[in-house]
């Protein structure tokens, strides 16, 4: 398995808006305080264990290393980062896979308690996942409905925006079927156009845009530009460079959980561009 | 997670970009955690790697000066009770909707549809009355042992449901908990919620069935009678020491996912211990054992509803047992539902 997977792919739709338009940055919308997160995780063996663990039978069978009786391991997914993102700023974080990115932004989001450190947010941060699947077994109907009203809309709000969202996503009759049975493209779209129905403050995109089509993508890149308009900040996970580039206006690279770079988004992307070709030629 | 790759990364020599802090970013970041030793020991050749992490100048305390007066909330952390308290009432309509929907989705997957809402108990019920009441004559003592088995299993199962549902609560839904930021006391109050509307219909099918019991031979009648008006109370009171007892679960199992593998057991232990398919007070030859057995939650609960339900004599309707219905019920939702709020901002970090 590769980590450095990386979409070089670059299509004509992504690079015509190329520069992000660039605008009047106002005040802090979201300031990262020396942020830490570990996680515990059941299951697996201890890392760094294996040499010694066949030593012994018993300590394989019972001992604490061997990841078959308490196995709980605590990792350190993000370590000591902290950054000041301000209203109209979309930001990218870039990073090899496993890096901690998701778990930065969702800790960002407020869905996942920080360990150590702080995050301060202007208003209700709403994240937009490729794995945040609202429920698989109910109709996309019912995940409008839920997932709207999960965001804070009132009933009468949802029904209102509810064409608005099923138009946009351009799922058609899908959304009367469970959600099981979409192709992973029309369950990111669903969400982005859930996520988006109501405009946040702060938007967190992870790794959702990768999914859709060429006009999907033109779609809902009119629509964050859309958000930042309104002085929200855009936060963007992505493993396609192309997207972070016609999107963010900088960008945040993450390297095992530690932040490693933060700037404009050419100059980073451009570093992190050639630290990938360098790794994927090692191997 | 990231530790995976950093064993392969080795110490890293000086990165081949500068480290620069552009000048619109405020803050940045800080010290690098110190690898173990372990990972020096295989160095890696000068290939491509990441710069540093970058040294942090800014302190917490300027941060949150920065933050504070910029009007920012913190995040991630527990909300006072009040607040917590009119942030799930604010999302009450989120809750029903949830609640609704996982009560529809549970028997999507089948033929008869819906209709096993009704059935599953029914079958079960009947199980029971034809190992226990007819083969065993565990209905000793009663004038009618297949009402009183009827209602038991149909009340039992609802609170059986409740705690198994809402000991799964948060970690069976950790994609919704890591994608949408509501109070984590809407998804314990959901299952029982749902666990309620599916024992709507049931409810009426076992009122049913105990009056048709009536007729058969041996079986005392059970006639139609203005107490049944007072089950759906008994109903709602149960429902509430069950929203109680699945918020303690849903925090348990947050913490330690093993707790799940005990609540069979447990639940084995409580139903006879409570009188589910036999009378306590004629099993149980113990004064002291059987009053207390008597007296624990779920047995109350379940005379409650037999006294609204059945005509046993053995089982008068008298308002102590309301009393003790409503103490257990408000005792458990509040201690429960203040164990859950207390260990809310570690919801979703496992």
């Amino acid at each position: 398995m590769t980590e450095a997977e990386l979409d070089f792919e670059v299509d004509p739709e992504d690079l015509e808006g190329l520069a992000p338009p660039s605008r009047e940055l106002g005040g802090p919308s979201l300031v990262v305080d020396h942020l830490d997160i570990t996680y515990r995780v059941f299951g697996g063996k201890k890392l760094g264990t294996s040499e010694n663990a066949g030593s012994r039978s018993l300590r394989r069978v019972v001992g604490r290393g061997s990841g078959h009786v308490g196995a709980v391991q605590q990792i350190r997914a993000v370590k000591d980062i902290s950054f000041v993102a301000r209203h109209g700023e979309s930001i990218g974080i870039v990073g090899i896979n496993g890096s901690g990115k998701s778990t930065l932004l969702r800790a960002v989001a407020g869905l996942i308690p920080p360990t150590s450190g702080a995050v301060y947010a202007a208003g209700e941060p709403s994240l937009l996942g490729v794995n945040a699947v609202l429920m698989g077994d109910l109709t996309g109907e019912r995940n409008v409905m839920i997932g709207g009203l999960a965001l804070g809309l009132s009933r009468a709000e949802v029904q209102e925006r509810f064409k608005d969202i099923v138009d946009f996503s351009g799922i058609g009759d899908f959304v009367y079927l469970p959600m099981k049975a979409y192709s992973s493209g029309m369950g990111a779209r669903l969400r982005f156009a859930i996520s988006t129905a109501s405009t946040p403050d702060i938007l967190m995109i992870d790794e959702a845009l990768a999914t859709g089509d060429a006009a999907f993508r033109e779609k809902s890149k009119a629509r964050i530009d859309a958000i930042r308009e309104q002085a929200g900040t855009v936060f963007l996970v992505s493993h396609s460079l192309a997207t972070v580039q016609a999107i963010c206006s900088r960008v945040l690279w993450i390297h095992e959980g530690n932040l490693v770079m933060d700037g404009p988004t050419d100059e980073v992307t451009e570093a992190y561009r050639q630290y990938v070709r360098g790794r994927a030629k090692k191997r | 997670m990231s530790g995976t790759t950093a064993a392969r990364c080795g110490p890293r020599p000086r990165a081949p970009t500068q480290e620069r802090v552009p000048p619109h970013v405020t803050a940045s970041s800080h010290p690098v955690a110190p690898a173990p030793a372990t990972r020096g020991a295989k160095s890696a050749p000068a290939v491509a790697s990441p710069p540093p992490p970058i040294q942090s100048t800014v302190t917490s305390e300027e941060l949150r000066a920065l933050a504070l007066a910029s009007g920012l909330e913190r995040m991630g952390v527990r909300p006072p009770l009040r607040q917590y308290l009119s942030d799930l009432w604010g999302r009450r309509a989120f809750t029903w909707e949830l609640s609704r929907s996982k009560a529809y989705a549970r028997n999507r997957n089948n033929y008869l549809g819906q209709a096993w809402s009704v059935l599953t108990p029914l079958l079960n019920a009947a199980v029971y009355v034809i190992i226990f009441g007819i083969i065993l004559e565990t209905g000793r003592g009663l004038d009618n042992a297949i009402a009183f088995m009827v209602v038991g299993t149909f009340i039992f199962r609802f609170f059986e449901h409740s705690v198994t549902g809402g000991a799964k609560a948060i970690r069976g839904n950790t994609s919704l908990v890591r994608a949408i930021r509501f109070p984590r006391a809407v998804l314990p109050i959901s299952v029982v919620l749902s666990e309620l509307v599916t024992l709507g219909p049931a409810l009426v099918v076992m009122v049913v069935v105990s009056y048709a019991s009536g007729f058969f031979p041996n079986y005392a009648p059970v006639p139609i009678s203005w107490r049944w008006l007072l089950l759906p109370f008994a109903i709602v009171l149960l429902a509430v020491f069950n929203a109680g007892c699945a918020f303690v679960m849903a925090r348990w199992v947050a913490v330690a996912p093993d707790v799940q593998n005990l609540i069979g057991f447990a639940m084995r232990f409580i139903m006879y211990g409570s009188g589910v398919i036999f009378s306590i007070q004629h099993f149980v030859g113990n004064d002291v054992v059987a009053r207390v057995l008597q007296h624990q939650p779920v047995a109350v609960f379940l005379d409650l509803c037999r006294a609204c339900v059945l005509n046993e004599p053995s089982i008068p309707m008298t308002w102590q047992i309301w009393v003790w219905a409503a103490a257990w019920a408000v005792v458990a939702c509040v201690g429960g539902f203040v164990y859950f709020w207390r260990g809310e901002e570690r919801y979703g970090r496992d």
